[in-house]
């Protein structure tokens, strides 16, 4: 050992030069500390970040400015003020997958997954702290955003007739719907990033699933293909913002049976199948 | 301490770690020498357990690596000196390691310090050079004060300055009684910085002994005689069955199993004038070469490494 005395107070062994340093041991919370040290120090983070918030207020200001006009002909209380509010979610949503994706594949291109398992060789904790992290600054944006989108969607409430009413449950669904929305979907795209290992098979498989892969199961005219459609998870988890008069926000299937939270709890059995495989996948696999 | 046993990596047919067996002593810098594609890099990943062994087991400090619940107090590895994301400022990449094992503020700094990254910490890793990247990622070998140290290729890429710190510090910790195990093939370096050497072929060790008993083992050591009548000399010394020349130019022999008084002897007593004689010690690039002939992965073409023409007793010139 390099302690040339023991310390007698901790005053002095800390201003000793060669003291040795206190080290802990590994834990889930020091993990997370770090990690958010990780995500917060990369300038492509606040990027993504930024482009994602800005969707929101542009997208419910331009769709409420959009049907500001058409409003008169309307009956009263036909427009469900948050499904304007939050019209942001969907481009939002490419944004938060994209960076969930590339949160984890990053660490494999650069070799920093390296130095990660090497100060956490349990691996699941560190893959764990990871994931809280980066689910939890998609659903900050996904309630900053429709905060924002509220604030922007705001000043055409009174020619429309809607509101945001807080003590109406479905109000409050579709509100809190996105950050939790936004947030499941991200810890999906992180799952496949940590599955495939490569930022571009990672993004093409979330876009592939999201754009093409759901969209064409609910287009073949074949029932139950449709119907299965309806359990594909975006499709599912979309339900949670989906307001119960109008279609949906995000395009899914027409056919479904799903509630708003039986939709959601779908695209969460959806997230812990695959992180159960990134996770299988990640103990075994050679780094 | 650094113990393996029977280790061993398959990939498919391939087996590129062929049942180490090798301890890692405390208190000595240890050398882990080969060429390109022995199995270096993979040995050293798994003991930090970054890649599964097909076979057999390794421990750092008694335990293996996963079970400590400090690694980073434990041991210290550069594996790459491109473990670091390049778009991470090196003081940011320094301290998320440091708040896994809830080290120290200051620590990173007096590593970033230890490393001469001063001026540099908050510049991206990306825009660093080779010899910076290994100066952090030496830098976060060091940031737990472990007692072992794992050092892939750690000089590669620094400069003779960089080099001269990374020899220093190596020999120094060491001095402390820490185990410090660097792979590398560079042989001059590993001449200067280790005590001890193991030294890999195609996934297999072929030497492991003190750095001395190496060069030793690759044979007697030679003389060297320079004359303008080298090859009257040549079949005088050739009359010994026991004695080797071989002539490298054409007033140039290299002599074996001979000692330069008896050569200076010989050649008084046939009236023979030399320029040169010179004892020529055996060189841990020798040693290297020849423990390592039949093992190379990638070898370059026969023709440049076909040996000097060689003269034995009564042959013909």
């Amino acid at each position: 050992m390099t302690t040339a005395a023991t310390p007698t107070s901790p005053a002095t062994a800390a201003s000793r030069p060669r003291a040795r340093t206190a080290v802990q041991p590994v834990t889930y919370s020091r993990l997370v500390a770090a990690e958010w040290v990780k995500i917060r120090s990369l300038r492509s983070t606040w990027w993504a970040l930024a482009l994602a918030l800005a969707f929101f207020p542009l997208l419910a200001a331009m769709r409420s400015s959009s049907i500001a006009a058409i409003a008169a002909d309307a009956p009263p209380n036909f427009f469900v003020g948050p499904a304007y509010v939050t019209s942001g979610v969907t481009l939002a949503l490419l944004v938060v997958c994209g960076l969930g994706v590339v949160a984890v594949t990053a660490e494999y291109r650069t070799g920093q997954i390296r130095s990660t398992l090497a100060a956490a060789p349990t691996r699941l904790p560190a893959l764990r702290a990871k994931l809280t992290v980066v689910t939890g600054l998609a659903f900050a944006v996904g309630l900053v955003g429709v905060l924002t989108g509220w604030a922007a969607a705001a000043p055409w409430f009174g020619t429309i007739g809607m509101s945001v009413d807080l003590t109406d449950p479905q109000h409050v669904r579709l509100m809190l719907g996105v950050p939790l929305y936004l947030a499941a979907m991200t810890a999906l795209a992180f799952a496949l990033g940590a599955i495939v290992r490569s930022s571009a098979a990672g993004i093409a498989s979330v876009l592939g699933l999201v754009f093409v892969v759901e969209p064409a199961f609910a287009y073949i005219p074949f029932e139950p293909l449709q119907e299965l459609a309806a359990y594909l998870p975006t499709a599912a988890g979309a339900r949670l913002v989906t307001s119960d008069s109008l279609g949906s926000v995000v395009t899914g299937s027409g056919v479904t049976t799903l509630g708003p939270w039986g939709g959601f709890g779908v695209l969460l059995a959806w997230v812990a199948v695959l992180l159960v495989v990134a996770s299988v996948l990640l103990r075994r696999r050679d780094v | 301490m650094i113990e393996a046993d029977g280790l061993t990596k398959r990939y498919g047919s391939a087996t590129v770690v062929d049942g180490m067996t090798f301890t890692v002593q405390p208190g000595k810098v240890t050398g882990f020498l080969g060429p390109n594609g022995a199995g270096k890099s993979t040995t050293m990943r798994m003991v930090v357990g970054l890649d599964r062994p097909s076979a057999g087991r390794v421990t750092v400090n008694g335990k293996p690596y996963a079970q400590h619940r400090a690694p980073l107090g434990e041991v210290g590895v550069l594996l790459d000196a491109k473990g670091v994301h390049g778009g991470r400022p090196a003081r940011d990449h320094l301290l998320a390691l440091a708040l896994t094992h809830g080290i120290d503020r200051r620590r990173v700094d007096e590593v970033i310090e230890l490393a001469g990254l001063t001026s540099v910490a908050r510049r991206r890793a990306g825009h660093f050079s080779l010899g910076m990247g290994q100066r952090l990622g030496i830098a976060a070998a060091l940031l737990g004060d472990p007692q072992t140290l794992i050092l892939d290729e750690p000089v590669n890429g620094l400069d003779p300055e960089g080099v001269l710190w990374v020899r220093t510090l190596l020999r120094g910790l060491a001095a402390e009684g820490r185990t410090v195990f660097l792979s590398s093939h560079l042989m001059s370096e590993m001449a200067l910085t280790a005590d001890h050497l193991i030294v890999v072929g195609r996934g297999r060790i072929v030497a492991d002994a003190p750095v001395a008993e190496v060069v030793a083992r690759a044979g007697t050591s030679a003389v060297r005689v320079r004359t303008p009548d080298a090859p009257r000399l040549a079949a005088l010394l050739s009359r010994d069955p026991a004695v080797d020349v071989r002539s490298t130019s054409a007033d140039l022999l290299d002599v074996t199993g001979s000692t330069t008084p008896a050569i200076a002897a010989l050649a008084a007593g046939a009236g023979i004038v030399l320029h040169e004689l010179a004892p020529v010690q055996a060189s841990l690039e020798d040693a290297y070469l020849q423990l390592t002939g039949g093992e190379v992965e990638y070898r370059s073409t026969p023709a440049d490494a076909s040996p000097p023409a060689r003269h034995t007793a009564g042959a013909p010139r």
